[in-house]
């Protein structure tokens, strides 16, 4: 029975996963670009984020599609619901992504005399929790989505330190005042990003329960 | 008069049996006054004998055998003691197929009514077009009050067996899938009905639609094999069921 529903739900749940990885992938390569201050990379992941949108808006089509010709109910309504808050917060994540590899260019062409290894933690805690976010969505697992939620502190504190030490470097530096804003955006996108994942993972827990969660205040 | 949260039927412990097959069991339940209540599960899970059981017309099942209690009002509808007659005319029934009598359409309504003992013209053309008003049908039919009911559509026809029921003043009607012979359009009007009519009326319709429980009810109640496995409001039951059965019959992965 419903079997065109199922189908159907699986290969929404299979585009999914190739909009995480990409997404993923576009973090990868922005964090790299960071590091590397490598302009092709950035030009990289601005293509690669025009990919990540049509492949949001042919999901949220189908979606819409299968809500409209199938009346879903409970467990398969409620994932339908989720598909449209996971593919707008992964495509957010994508943009910030795209974002931060244009920083990452500008920024090289003047080094910043401090490492950056905050920027990079904060990137880097960033894709493990894309990661775990749709792991969570496809393995139905909702102690995964809380624990991936909960990495979004490390992002918060790392992003607090760093602006400190923006500050402090400001001070001393007055003439790079353009240098540290771009540092901010920066590290201000990064924080966001663990934002929309923490969306990501209140989305998977609401499919699973039923029950709106505030997975961080 | 029933207030806003009263409990319309009180029902506890109840089992039947069709001879040795149980058909309910230990159905324990509290339906309120003046909502829509939704029967739903697989055919012969005992939805449409629940709601039977609600003004005795298993009565007229040969080899039946129930157990338990059904307070009506405070009325114990199951004591032998009950009077049965009194018991329908409170708690009223529309079917399946429309079953409007071969009379005209004035005398359908007025059946009810005549039977009860009204006589006054006055009175009874005064209960006929209050009942089709209440119906939503006297617009169409006004002036064809005394043509054959025969020759109504179905979905017309259904709605005269409404206004039929209403005639004698129910406070309970109850329903065994009203829709389902009808077309679409006939559907959304009976549904609109129902809306209009649980301001003053109890209503407990079993419906193989699950879409139009979940558009018309306020509570559902699903059962399976006899029994009563989830009864919630509908929005919870519809978006998200406590009871896995509930679930996969509802997602349509079995009935």
């Amino acid at each position: 029975m419903r079997n065109q529903l199922n189908e159907e739900l699986d290969e929404l749940r299979h585009d999914i996963l190739a909009m995480g990885s990409l997404v993923e992938e576009a973090l990868r390569k922005a964090l790299h670009a960071l590091k590397t201050g490598d302009a092709a990379l950035a030009k990289d992941v601005r293509r690669g984020d025009a990919e990540i949108d049509a492949l949001r808006l042919g999901i949220d089509d189908r979606a819409a599609m299968l809500i409209a010709t199938q009346q879903p109910v409970a467990g398969n309504l409620r994932e339908l619901v989720t598909v449209f808050k996971l593919t707008d917060n992964l495509e957010r994540i994508g943009d910030h992504a795209a974002h931060l590899a244009k920083t990452a260019r500008r920024l090289a062409d003047d080094p910043y005399p401090l490492p950056l290894d905050r920027l990079e933690r904060m990137a880097a805690a960033g894709v493990a929790m894309v990661h775990d976010a749709v792991e969570a969505y496809l393995r139905r697992d909702e102690a995964l989505a809380r624990e991936a939620a909960a990495k979004d502190d490390e992002i918060d504190a790392e992003h607090k330190a760093f602006l400190r030490e923006v500050l402090a470097y400001l001070a001393g530096r007055p003439d790079k005042a353009e240098q540290a804003t771009k540092l901010i955006a920066t590290s201000s996108f990064l924080e966001r990003l663990g934002d929309h994942v923490t969306n990501l993972c209140e989305a998977v827990v609401f499919m699973l329960t039923g029950a709106h969660a505030e997975l961080n205040d | 008069m029933m207030s806003e949260a009263e409990t319309a039927f009180s029902i506890r412990g109840l089992d039947l049996w069709y001879g040795k097959s149980q058909a309910l069991k230990s159905v324990t339940a509290d339906l309120p006054a003046r909502s829509v209540t939704a029967l739903i599960g697989p055919s012969g899970c005992g939805k449409s004998t629940f709601l039977r059981t609600l003004n005795r017309m298993n009565d007229l099942v040969g080899g039946v055998r129930i157990e338990g209690s059904v307070l009506y009002d405070g009325v114990d509808v199951l004591s032998p003691s009950t009077d049965v007659i009194d018991l329908r005319k409170r708690v009223g029934m529309v079917f399946q197929k429309p079953n409007p009598f071969p009379m005209s359409l004035y005398d359908n309504v007025a059946y009810g009514p005549r039977v009860h003992g009204v006589r006054d013209k006055a009175r009874l053309d005064d209960i006929v077009e209050g009942s089709l008003v209440r119906a939503a049908l006297f617009d169409e039919v006004k002036d064809r009050l005394h043509e054959s009911a025969l020759g109504l559509s179905g979905g017309q026809q259904q709605r005269l067996c409404i206004a039929r029921v209403l005639a004698v003043e129910p406070e309970v009607v109850l329903m065994d899938e009203p829709t389902s012979a009808l077309d679409p359009i006939s559907t959304a009007k009976i549904e609109a009905l129902l809306d209009e009519l649980k301001r003053d009326y109890t209503i407990v319709i079993v419906t193989h639609n699950m879409q139009q429980a979940g558009r018309v009810s306020d509570r559902t109640a699903f059962f399976l094999l006899g029994e009563l496995v989830e009864y919630a409001a509908t929005k919870e039951l519809f978006f998200n069921p406590a009871d896995e059965r509930t679930e996969n019959y509802i997602s349509g992965r079995f009935g």
